[in-house]
């Protein structure tokens, strides 16, 4: 079994029978290959259920808002810096929210694994060994590199310990040091044209269940802009530009907040890559303010916050 | 009625005897990136080894967006804000290898947009013009629980034709009055031989035999509604949903839908578009209250309109098929099979 | 054809300063094309990335903001805030591909009708030569 499993039970046990919170939101093992579930555990028993592995991608973050008692939330690098984003948020307070931090070493992407099985045929079994996974279905084993198998977003990841937490079920891991924008400046290099193709070609499948939205631990407004009637910012059918500007809306309502957990994209059923507008915007923040959100519950996020000097060399 | 048999590699041949047939195209399964969708293609680019569209095909009769009415929205024009129908006659369509719950999904929708009291001209015009024939599933899906909701992966409902794959040939059963004409005017067929006809139930033995999982809904039908709607299972469902729209918009039984009107430039569009019930707004009402006020209340009538409004409004039928779409797409795993379990307990 | 092209842009201007430099330039009779038409808000920091969208949305070419000069703001700090909303907007929508030139952002004093007259002309005559907008618009309803 996983030390980091083993870890996670033991704080959970602990944390549960001490009293010191009323559940502990971690994750249990899924009813299909490749797929976990979030898991409230109440109770020290219940705590068995917790687990970890390479498919605990779900941002636990998104359900903090709106829940009431104390909560002890296992949580990778990304889930913490979303823990702190709600701090910073005003949406729990610092003591009623305990961090069980898990340096995470990247969850892997299903898209990639199931195009390495034989066509035509389904995975019904995924065990993790030392760096290797190896998938099993009906009549084929197939054993695969995790390295390789990465989402995109723990690929570019530069915060894979979490900035802050009350107890770490494992020894830090090295940072990758790779550039998170590579592709994103390659991209921007092109013309516009170019990039709004690339844009529109990217949301053409979009079947607007808002999967995005919902999976993202920064998205808890009561009533969402898509929801709004009066007035409609968006329409609600295909229409190709209605698509896009939900898509535009929801990744601005992310800007400086957004900690690139890759929620929204493991989250779509149709395997868009959403993160490519958020992206932008991080980028741009980074840039211009020096910020990346959820690194520190102290800082302010971006657009509550100015500086005389900020750049404005396209205000005339 | 007679079977046939269909050479795969006759496929083509079969298909462009009957694209005049059919003007509003021959769709199948083709792989668009990396997604098995119904599409019309090139013959040669049908799938017949897929395990099934990764969209549920209820898009064929009912799609997400569609145009109801129109009018002009000049105020003082003659004519304005008179609704008139949108003429769009369907053509006649022919679609291959529909798998047999995504059919059996049709007769369900059937009974909602055509019954007794109602007919949904929207569907029914399109449901009318095309013929289903089938592809049977030789080998199903570890989430497939079909043979627990009145369907099954040789089950013969909803398809005008159904098809075995008998390997390097397909076995064509006609269904319909329908679909007998259509293979009447096919070309590339052979008369079947019972040998062909024993090895597909053969076949279709060994494929109910790989569903081991039961999903029993016996009981749900002997519990009050009060007594499922208040079942304390539903506090631990709702916990981890996030009242997104996937399991409602990837199965082929949801048929909610919401119609708005919309302006542009003079020209006004009645449009109808999926809804979802996991959505606050879809039972907000205009004086603000909503009846379902939280995400408990809203998952819940998911699977209480699936499995007991459902089959308590159409003598017992399930408003499930069995498709499992629900079960690998949900983000956070919930799984319709367990949900169901519980219910049943 | 493209000289007969008149563009329609959506201007929100502040009404502490850019509406009120707007009336001056009125009664200073200075002239401008009339390509544009204004939104008075109370302060930029009113200003929210859905109504630009909007504004396209709805057949705009071009979309206009204005408003005080930093350090001016009525609300001491209204267009410092929108200041870093319309940053992150303005690189936002370059990067997925809208023409940055179709949207402009200003900083006009009730004072400055003569920058207010120079402006509104540079504005429209660099959306004029863009030519109308063919993206984030939504002339009809596109459904299948």
């Amino acid at each position: 079994m996983d030390t980091r499993t083993e870890k996670i039970r033991a704080a959970a046990k602990r944390l549960l029978s001490e009293g010191k919170v009323d559940v502990v939101i971690g994750y249990r093992a899924g009813t299909v290959p490749l797929r976990n579930a979030p898991y409230f555990a109440r109770t020290p028993q219940e705590a068995d259920n917790l687990i970890w592995d390479s498919n605990c991608r779900v941002n636990l973050a998104t359900f903090i808002p709106r829940r009431q008692g104390k909560i002890a939330v296992v949580a990778k690098g990304c889930d913490a810096r979303n823990i702190l984003n709600h701090i910073v948020e005003n949406q729990i307070n610092r003591d009623r929210v305990y961090i069980i931090g898990v340096p995470c070493e990247g969850m892997v992407e299903p898209a990639l694994i199931e195009a390495r099985v034989p066509e035509g045929q389904t995975i019904t079994e995924m065990v993790e060994d030392n760096g290797q996974i190896t998938v099993k279905g009906r009549d084929f084993a197939v054993t695969l590199e995790k390295a390789e198998m990465l989402r995109q977003n723990c690929r570019v990841c530069q915060h894979r310990n979490p900035p802050v937490s009350d107890e770490l079920v494992a020894e830090p891991v090295p940072e990758t040091a790779v550039d998170p924008y590579q592709d994103l400046e390659e991209l921007l290099a092109k013309s516009e044209p170019e990039r709004w193709d690339y844009y529109r070609e990217l949301v053409k499948d979009c079947i607007r269940c808002y999967a995005c939205r919902d999976a993202c631990p920064l998205c808890y407004c009561q009533v969402c802009f898509v929801d709004e009637t009066q007035p409609q910012w968006v329409g609600k059918s295909q229409d190709a530009t209605d698509v896009m500007t939900f898509h535009l809306l929801r990744a601005y309502h992310c800007a400086g907040r957004c900690t690139d957990c890759g929620a929204c994209e493991s989250a779509c059923p149709m395997g868009i890559k959403v993160r490519q507008f958020t992206r932008v915007l991080e980028k741009s923040v980074k840039e211009r303010y020096g910020y990346e959100a959820g690194l520190s519950p102290d800082e302010k996020p971006p657009l509550t916050v100015f500086l005389p000097d900020d750049p404005q060399e396209f205000i005339k | 009625m007679a079977s046939y048999i269909l050479k795969k590699s006759d496929l083509a041949e079969f298909v462009e005897s009957l694209a005049g047939e059919f003007p509003g195209g021959v769709l199948g399964p083709v792989l668009q990136d990396g997604k098995i969708v119904l599409a019309a293609a090139e013959p040669r680019e049908f799938r017949l080894d897929f395990q099934n569209t990764h969209l549920s095909p209820k898009d064929l009769f009912f799609p997400q967006s569609e145009k109801m009415l129109e009018f002009t929205a000049n105020p003082g024009e003659e004519g304005a804000f008179i609704l008139e129908e949108v003429k769009n006659q369907p053509q006649r369509r022919l679609v291959l290898g529909l798998r047999p719950c995504d059919a059996k999904a049709f007769v369900v929708l059937d009974t909602i947009f055509t019954n007794d009291q109602y007919s949904d001209p929207y569907w029914a015009e399109k449901r009318e013009a095309t013929v289903i024939i089938g592809l049977d599933c030789n080998e199903p899906c570890p989430t497939c629980f079909c043979t627990s909701m009145g369907s099954g992966p040789f089950h013969e409902e909803g398809q005008d034709v159904q098809a075995v794959d008998l390997g390097d040939r397909l076995l064509l059963k006609p269904l319909t009055s329908k679909g007998e004409e259509v293979l009447k005017k096919a070309q590339g067929l052979t008369p079947a031989a019972p040998a062909d006809k024993a090895r597909a139930q053969e076949l279709k033995q060994q494929a109910e035999a790989t569903i081991t999982d039961e999903v029993e809904t016996d009981n749900i039908a002997a519990r009050t509604v009060m007594e499922l709607f208040e079942a304390p299972h539903w506090d631990e469902v709702q916990e981890r949903c996030l009242n997104c729209g996937v399991c409602t918009y990837v199965c082929p039984t949801c048929h909610c839908f919401d119609i708005q009107d919309e302006v542009h430039e003079g020209k006004g569009v009645r449009l109808r578009n999926w809804d979802y019930c996991m959505s606050w707004l879809f039972t907000q009402h205009g004086s603000g209250h909503n009846p379902r006020p939280d995400k408990k209340s809203r998952v819940r009538q998911r699977f209480m309109h699936k499995f007991k409004y459902i089959p308590l409004k159409r003598e017992g039928a399930i408003g499930c098929v069995g498709c499992g779409r629900c079960i690998t797409l949900c983000p956070v795993n919930i799984d319709v099979r367990d949900v169901v379990r519980d219910m049943n307990s | 054809m493209s000289s007969e092209f008149e563009p329609k842009i959506i201007a929100f201007f502040c009404k502490w300063c850019t509406y009120g430099g707007a009336d001056l330039a009125g009664v200073s009779r200075l002239q401008y094309p009339p390509n544009f038409r204004t939104v008075m808000l109370p302060c930029t920091g009113r200003m929210d990335p859905k109504f630009i969208l909007d504004a396209f949305r709805h057949g705009a070419d071009g979309v206009w903001v204005s408003g005080c000069h930093p350090g001016d703001c009525h609300y001491i700090a209204g267009n410092l805030y929108a200041r870093r909303k319309f940053t992150l907007m303005h690189d936002f929508l370059a990067g997925i591909g809208i023409e940055p030139e179709r949207l402009h952002f200003s900083w006009i004093s009730s004072a400055e009708s003569t920058k207010f007259q120079q402006t509104a002309i540079e504005v429209i005559n660099t959306i004029k030569a863009l030519g109308p907008n063919t993206r984030l618009i939504k002339r009809e309803l596109k459904v299948a």
